[in-house]
């Protein structure tokens, strides 16, 4: 079909019959079935901004205004999945939160939002975390990740609450300032995180009834696998890299810790807001960061292990390959068929089809730099070819690798977009 | 030399070759020979790492051997004795971006293979560029991103190269997170490395040393 006489499948349609027939397609997609056409997936936060004009920083601040420019990029593009702002730095700043950098508080309005590692966990805590996870968390781990929660650290040890009447001589420690800074402190941020989610719910309901735009359904449960766990919020990838060379058995129990309450967590979590999906984002397991012999023992069992316990309790793991996994795809090959599903940044996707493809929906396929300063004719052409090669037999959204659109330009997201629209059709 | 000390840091034992190096330092061997062996241990490290054989945990614990032993010999140096480097590399994680994993590695072996490294950091503004090339006069200037955010801030720090006067004497290459020829056309780069390993080739080329 030639440009001039294509017409968007689109028009005419209501919000209601847009948003029934984008959720099935997607849900088709997720299930690995075929589809009336590809769905494509849509990151829509900081281009939002920047196509109304307004900082990264502003989107945040003005939540109103956030939801306002999401819903008119989601209406201009009609995508079939949408995520805006997944985040807010309100609960980061009630808190003082070391690990995070924002847009418009520690970084300049339109800088990007940038998780900053520490070492927060030392590599001579493991014999404590392993003895009393909680404890050491409470007590020694949240005074150093968070500025405000300091005095946290004179809390009597936590067990001591199981002494029951007699642990109530010891509440007197409560009162005490730093203690309370740190109550209000989390107060503060539960409280801004609570306003938030009322916020977000607000905006997908804006994006549901105005734009027939679905939001994304699956990042209600966030869980890591155990590798990347110990390694982003505790020791740091120096740390943990180290730690698998010199302390690899304190390395693997602590993993089996952090899989256990995870898996805890997310089934509580997606059984309470009847969401099946589970959201794990990978970090230090893709290629060149560890070797194959590394992978098998440190991070893909772990992995694996989350993933089939949440399969066997009805939930589906979404999970985002960051990096390039070229040389892992036959693990995900193996994994349940129809039951994760996989978005991709930087692999290479004809091999994701062939591979991880047979196992479960895949996404990505677009890249980034072609939307931000390729040509119209050549976004057509890469979007025909991910159609044909990626779409192949369904299992498959149309997506950029990093799940963002940052910095891309309006008109050529546009020209994707409804090349998606146009090349995307099961016949 | 002490082939002992460089199998073991070429082997990651980390405890023997700090143990080593400290015993050699007691039964008079020079500092400056310790250090050779040092880096004669990490040159094994870097080729393994190109071979695909070793990973970040291996970089990362040679590193923490090196800076181990430097620790121990260097309060003993009495005189320099750098051997002569192949090329000046001045590199950094541009601005608005603090990633340093893919910056660091490419570092680590740009240094085992012959090259003064300027690591000026991450979050590099445009004008500490500038300063850093007009002081060092590096022959290669390594622009590391991960965000695609720093599309923007590679594209015009190398204007400001340009703009500055001094882009026609350096080669300039990027790296990191998505970068690909699409970014090193926008950014208006000499080439673009899908790993520390394309940083070296790049060097290499550029310096004749290949």
């Amino acid at each position: 079909m030639s440009e001039t006489t294509w017409v968007n499948p689109d028009l005419g349609k209501t919000p209601a019959e847009l948003f029934a027939e984008r959720n099935q397609r997607v849900l088709d997609a997720f299930a690995m079935r075929v589809p009336d056409r590809i769905p494509i997936n849509l990151g829509l936060s900081y281009l939002a901004a920047e196509m109304g004009g307004v900082s990264h920083a502003e989107l945040y601040r003005d939540t109103a205004l956030q939801a306002r420019l999401v819903v008119d990029a989601a209406k201009r593009f009609g995508p079939d999945n949408t995520l805006g702002p997944w985040h807010d730095p309100r609960p980061s700043q009630a808190v003082g939160d070391r690990m995070t950098k924002w847009p418009g508080v520690q970084l300049p309005d339109d800088s990007s939002f940038q998780f900053n590692e520490h070492e927060f966990m030392k590599a001579e805590d493991y014999p404590a975390f392993l003895e009393d996870t909680s404890d050491w968390t409470v007590r020694t781990y949240l005074p150093r990740a968070f500025a405000e929660l300091e005095g946290l650290a004179l809390l009597p040890p936590l067990g001591m609450s199981a002494f029951g009447y007699y642990n109530l001589f010891n509440s007197p420690v409560l009162l005490a300032p730093p203690v309370q800074k740190a109550f209000e402190a989390i107060n503060k941020a539960a409280v801004a995180q609570t306003a938030w989610i009322g916020e977000q719910m607000a905006l997908n309901t804006m994006l549901i009834e105005q734009a027939g735009v679905p939001p994304i359904a699956w990042l209600a449960a966030l869980i890591e696998a155990p590798f990347d766990f110990m390694s982003d919020t505790l020791r740091g990838m120096r740390g943990i890299f180290l730690d698998l060379r010199q302390r690899p058995a304190e390395l693997l129990k602590a993993q089996e810790k952090v899989l256990k309450f995870q898996v805890d967590f997310a089934k509580a979590t997606c059984a309470a807001l009847g969401i099946p999906y589970a959201f794990i984002p990978l970090h230090r397991g893709s290629d060149g960061f560890m070797s194959i012999e590394q992978f098998e023992k440190f991070y893909w069992p772990g992995l694996e292990s989350m993933m089939l316990q949440l399969v066997d309790a009805g939930i589906t793991p979404v999970v985002y390959y960051e990096g390039i996994w070229d040389q892992r795809l036959e693990y995900l090959a193996r994994l349940p068929k129809g039951k994760t599903i996989g978005y991709f940044q930087s692999s290479d996707m004809k091999r994701v089809k062939e591979t991880a493809g047979t196992a479960m929906c895949i996404a990505g396929g677009m890249s980034n730099s072609l939307l931000r300063s390729g040509s119209a004719s050549a976004i057509r052409e890469a979007t025909h070819e991910a159609c044909e090669v990626l779409g192949k037999g369904g299992g498959y959204v149309m997506n950029t690798g990093v799940m963002e659109l940052e910095g891309c330009d309006p008109d050529l997201v546009q020209v994707w977009c409804d090349a998606t629209k146009e090349y995307g059709v099961y016949r | 030399m002490s082939q002992a000390l460089i199998d073991a840091i070429a082997e990651m034992e980390d405890e023997k070759a700090v143990r080593l190096a400290g015993e050699l330092l007691g039964g008079g061997e020079s500092p400056l020979a310790i250090l050779d062996d040092c880096k004669a241990g990490m040159a094994v490290v870097g080729d393994r790492f190109e071979r695909g054989e070793y990973f970040v945990p291996e970089l990362i614990l040679a590193g923490e051997m090196l800076k181990q032993i430097s620790d121990i010999v260097k309060p003993h140096l009495t005189q320099g004795g750098d051997a002569p480097k192949l090329g000046k590399v001045v590199l950094g994680t541009v601005a608005g971006d603090i990633h340093d994993i893919g910056k660091d590695i490419v570092n680590f072996m740009l240094d085992v293979n012959g090259f003064e490294v300027h690591d000026l950091g991450v979050d590099v503004s445009i004008d500490r560029f500038v300063e850093a090339v007009r002081t060092e006069r590096p022959d290669v200037v390594a622009l590391s991103g991960f965000l695609t955010l720093s599309y923007d801030a590679m594209r015009d720090t190398v204007a400001a190269l340009d703009q500055a006067g001094v882009r026609s004497g350096v080669k300039i290459m990027i790296g990191g997170g998505t970068v690909d020829d699409g970014v090193r056309t926008f950014a208006g780069a000499d080439a673009y490395g899908l790993n520390a390993m394309d940083a070296v080739n790049l060097a290499k080329g550029w310096v004749g040393a290949n």
